[in-house]
C-alpha cells in the first residue's frame, strides 16, 4: 500500500513536468497546425543552457532564467528560419522537417556538449527527502513539480488575460476569423514556438535535475507524445491530464511490472498503452474528432 | 509523375505497350548499359572500400523501398521500419545459428537463402501486426503507432529477451563461414555486393510489378483519398494489410541480408535514429517513386562518405571534429532534411523526371 501511495506520489511529481513539456506541445498544435516531433531535443537545449549557466557558479534560478530568454530566441529563430516557409505544406512534409530539426539540434547538442551524463553541481535540491506521515517524497521531485505547477499557472494566466495570450486563443480556435480581426498569424506562431521552446526547456532542467542530464533526457521529451494522444491533441488540459496520467502509469509500471518483464518497461510501457489506447479512442479525451468528408 | 513523355512519333496502341517494362529501343540500351556498369564496371574498378559503400547503398534502397511503399504509394506514414528489419536480421540470425540445420542443405548453402526468405515472411507478419491500428487511425496517430513499434520492437523485445537467447546478453556473433550461399561463401565486399545486386534488383522488380496490378492500384488509390477508394468497392484495410506485408517483407529481407555484412549484430544497428534516416532518404529522394528511393540512398550515403572526406584533412588542426563525426554527420542529415522539404519538396526524382522530359521532347517541346 505504502508503495502504491509513493509510486503514484511520485508519479505525478513527474507528470507536472511532463504535462509543462506537453503544454508547449499541443500548444504549437493548436496555434499553427505542426506536430511537432523535435519536442525531446528541444528540452535537451533548453536543460544543457541552464546547465552551463549553472555550472558557471550562477546562481539556479537566474541560470533557469537565462534558458528561458535563450529559448525564447532560439524559438523564434526555428520558427523563422524553418517552420514559417512551410504553411499550408502537406502533413507529412512539416513533420519530417520537425525530425529534421530534431537530429539538427541532437546532433549540435552532442557536439557542443559531448555525450558523458553531467550533473548539476554542487546539488540544487538537496538528497535529503520531505516525510509527510509514512510518505518520503524526494525533494527534487516535489520542487519540481511545483516549479512545473508555478508555470503551468503563469502560461494559464498568459492565456486568459493578456493581449498576446488572447491573441494565440483566437487563432488556435479559428485562424480566418483571427486574421480578419487582424491578428497576425506570423506572430502568433513565433510565440507558440517561443512559448513551446521556454517550456521544454524548464521541463528538460528539472529532469536534469533527477537523474543528471544526458541525451536520455530527450528522450523523455518524446514521452509528451503519448501524453498528448491520451489527452486529445488540441486540448491543453487534456496535455495536463495526460501527462500526468503518463507520469503516474510510467512508475507503476517500473515499480510492479519490473520484475516479471526485467528491463525497459518503464520506458517502453507509456508507448504499448498508447498503442493500444489509440485503437479504442483515437482522438483521446478531450480531442475533437475531425470528420472527414470526400 | 511516374510516366514520362514519349519520344515525338512512338505512340501507344494497347494498355500492354502503355505498361509495358521498356518502351523504347533506346530505354532498353539504357538498362543493358546500366547492367553491365552495375555488374561488370563497379566490381571491376572499385577497390574494397568503395564497394562497402556501394553495399551500404544497396542496403539503404532495400529499407527506404519498403517506406517508399507504405509512404509513397500507399500513404501511411511509417517511422518504425527499422524495427521490421531488426525482426529480419534477428530471425535469419538465429535460424542460421540455433537450428539444427540437415547436414545436405548446409553443403549446398541453402540454410542462409532459406533463412532470409523465412526472416522475411516473419517480418513481413511483424509488420502487419503494428500495421492493424491502421484499420482505425490515419496520419499522425499512425505514425505514433509506428513509432510503438520501433520501441516495443527493438529497445523492449529484442534488447531484453532476445539477446539473452543461449545466454549470449548483447550481441550474436557470427562465426565466419556460416554465411554460405549455394557454393560461394560469403566472406569479402565482392560476394556481399554481388549478393546485394541481385536482392535489390528483385525486390525493385517485385514491387514496380506489384505497382502496376490491381493491388498497386488500390495502394494508390487508399494513399489519394482513402474515403472514395472505399467508395470505389476497395477492401481498404485488406490492402493497407498488404502493403505493411509487402513492407515489412522487404524489410526483413534487406536486415537479413545485413547480417552478411556484419561480424555480430545487435540492437544498437537497428536504432529509431535508422528508421528516421529511411524515411528522410525518400523524401530527399522523392516521395511516391520508386526511382526515388534510390537516389535518395545513393545521394545520403555518397553525402556522408564525402562529409568524411571533408572532415578528414581538418581533423588534424581539429581532432575534436573527427571524434565527434557521428554527431556532425546527424545534424548534417537533419538540415538536408529540412532543406529539402523547403527547397526541393519534390524531391530528387522530379529533377531527374523533368531531365527525362527534356531530352525526349528536344528539339520540340511542344
Amino acid at each position: 500500500m505504502e508503495l502504491l501511495l509513493m509510486t503514484i506520489t511520485t508519479g505525478i511529481m513527474v507528470g507536472g513536468i511532463y504535462a509543462l513539456v506537453a503544454l508547449g506541445w499541443v500548444l504549437i498544435y493548436k496555434c499553427s497546425g505542426v506536430l511537432n516531433l523535435a519536442m525531446g531535443e528541444m528540452t535537451l537545449i533548453g536543460a544543457y543552457v541552464s546547465l552551463s549557466f549553472y555550472s558557471m557558479g550562477i546562481p539556479f534560478v537566474l541560470a533557469l532564467l537565462i534558458s528561458l530568454v535563450i529559448g525564447f530566441v532560439l524559438g523564434i529563430l526555428t520558427e523563422r528560419i524553418f517552420l514559417d516557409k512551410l504553411i499550408g505544406e502537406p502533413v507529412l512534409t512539416v513533420i519530417m522537417v520537425t525530425v529534421g530539426l530534431s537530429f539538427f539540434f541532437k546532433g549540435t547538442v552532442e557536439f557542443i556538449w559531448g555525450t558523458d551524463t553531467q550533473v548539476f553541481t554542487p546539488a540544487v535540491f538537496s538528497i535529503e527527502p520531505i516525510r509527510i506521515g509514512s510518505l518520503v517524497i524526494g525533494r527534487v521531485y516535489l520542487w519540481s513539480f511545483i516549479a512545473a505547477i508555478i508555470l503551468l499557472f503563469i502560461f494559464m494566466a498568459f492565456f486568459k488575460y493578456t493581449r498576446w495570450g488572447l491573441a494565440m486563443q483566437a487563432t488556435a480556435d479559428d485562424e480566418m476569423a483571427a486574421l480578419s480581426i487582424g491578428i497576425s498569424a506570423r506572430f502568433v506562431y513565433a510565440a507558440a514556438w517561443a512559448i513551446a521552446f521556454m517550456a521544454a526547456g524548464v521541463g528538460g532542467t528539472l529532469l536534469g535535475n533527477i537523474n543528471g542530464l544526458n541525451i536520455s533526457v530527450g528522450y523523455l521529451g518524446l514521452l509528451v507524445l503519448p501524453a498528448v494522444v491520451l489527452g486529445g491533441l488540441n486540448s491543453v488540459p487534456g496535455a495536463i491530464v495526460g501527462g500526468i496520467i503518463i507520469g503516474i502509469l510510467q512508475n507503476l509500471c517500473g515499480a510492479y511490472l519490473d520484475q516479471y518483464f526485467p528491463g525497459g518497461v518503464k520506458e517502453i510501457a507509456p508507448f504499448a498503452f498508447m498503442a493500444i489506447f489509440l485503437l479504442f479512442k483515437p482522438y483521446g479525451l478531450w480531442g475533437w474528432e475531425r470528420i472527414e468528408r470526400v | 509523375m511516374s510516366t514520362s513523355f514519349l519520344p515525338c512519333g512512338t505512340y501507344h496502341e494497347n494498355y500492354g505497350q502503355d505498361h509495358a517494362w521498356w518502351q523504347t529501343r533506346f530505354v532498353r540500351g539504357k538498362m543493358i548499359l546500366l547492367f553491365l556498369i552495375l555488374f561488370g564496371l563497379i566490381p571491376w574498378l572499385a577497390d574494397s572500400y568503395w564497394l562497402s559503400v556501394c553495399n551500404q547503398i544497396g542496403y539503404t534502397v532495400l529499407g527506404a523501398l519498403g517506406v517508399q511503399l507504405l509512404i509513397g504509394f500507399c500513404g501511411q506514414v511509417t517511422l518504425g521500419h527499422a524495427a521490421f528489419l531488426a525482426v529480419g536480421a534477428y530471425t535469419s540470425t538465429l535460424l542460421i545459428l540455433e537450428l539444427p540445420w540437415p547436414a545436405f542443405l548446409l553443403d549446398w548453402g541453402l540454410a542462409y537463402p532459406i533463412s532470409i526468405l523465412a526472416a522475411a515472411v516473419i517480418a513481413g507478419l511483424w509488420s502487419v501486426l503494428f500495421g492493424l491500428p491502421s484499420a482505425k487511425v490515419k496520419g499522425f496517430y499512425l505514425i505514433l503507432t509506428t513509432m510503438a513499434a520501433q520501441f516495443i520492437t527493438v529497445d523492449f523485445i529484442i534488447t531484453q529477451y532476445i539477446s539473452q537467447i543461449g545466454g549470449r546478453g548483447q550481441a550474436f556473433s557470427l562465426p565466419p563461414g556460416t554465411i554460405k550461399v549455394g557454393p560461394w561463401v560469403i566472406d569479402d565486399d565482392l560476394k556481399v555486393y554481388m549478393m546485394m545486386l541481385v536482392l535489390v534488383i528483385i525486390s525493385v522488380m517485385g514491387v514496380v510489378n506489384l505497382l502496376r496490378s490491381r493491388v498497386g492500384r488500390a495502394w494508390v488509390a487508399i494513399r489519394d483519398n482513402d474515403i472514395s477508394a472505399e467508395v470505389m468497392g476497395i477492401h481498404v484495410i485488406k490492402y493497407k494489410l498488404y502493403a505493411f506485408f509487402v513492407a515489412g517483407f522487404i524489410g526483413g529481407l534487406a536486415g537479413a541480408f545485413w547480417i552478411s555484412n556484419l561480424a555480430a549484430i545487435s540492437p544498437e544497428h537497428f536504432p529509431w535514429f535508422w528508421s528516421l534516416w529511411l524515411v528522410g532518404v525518400i523524401l530527399i529522394g522523392g516521395v511516391g517513386s520508386i526511382h526515388g528511393a534510390i537516389f535518395g540512398s545513393v545521394f545520403m550515403v555518397v553525402v556522408m562518405e564525402l562529409l568524411q572526406f571533408a572532415v578528414m584533412p581538418l581533423a588534424d588542426t581539429y581532432p575534436k571534429l573527427l571524434m565527434d563525426f557521428l554527431f556532425i554527420k546527424e545534424a548534417v542529415f537533419g538540415l538536408a532534411i529540412c532543406a529539402f522539404m523547403i527547397f526541393e519538396p519534390n524531391g530528387l526524382s522530379y529533377r531527374w523526371w523533368q531531365m527525362k522530359n527534356y531530352f525526349n521532347l528536344w528539339p520540340f517541346s511542344y
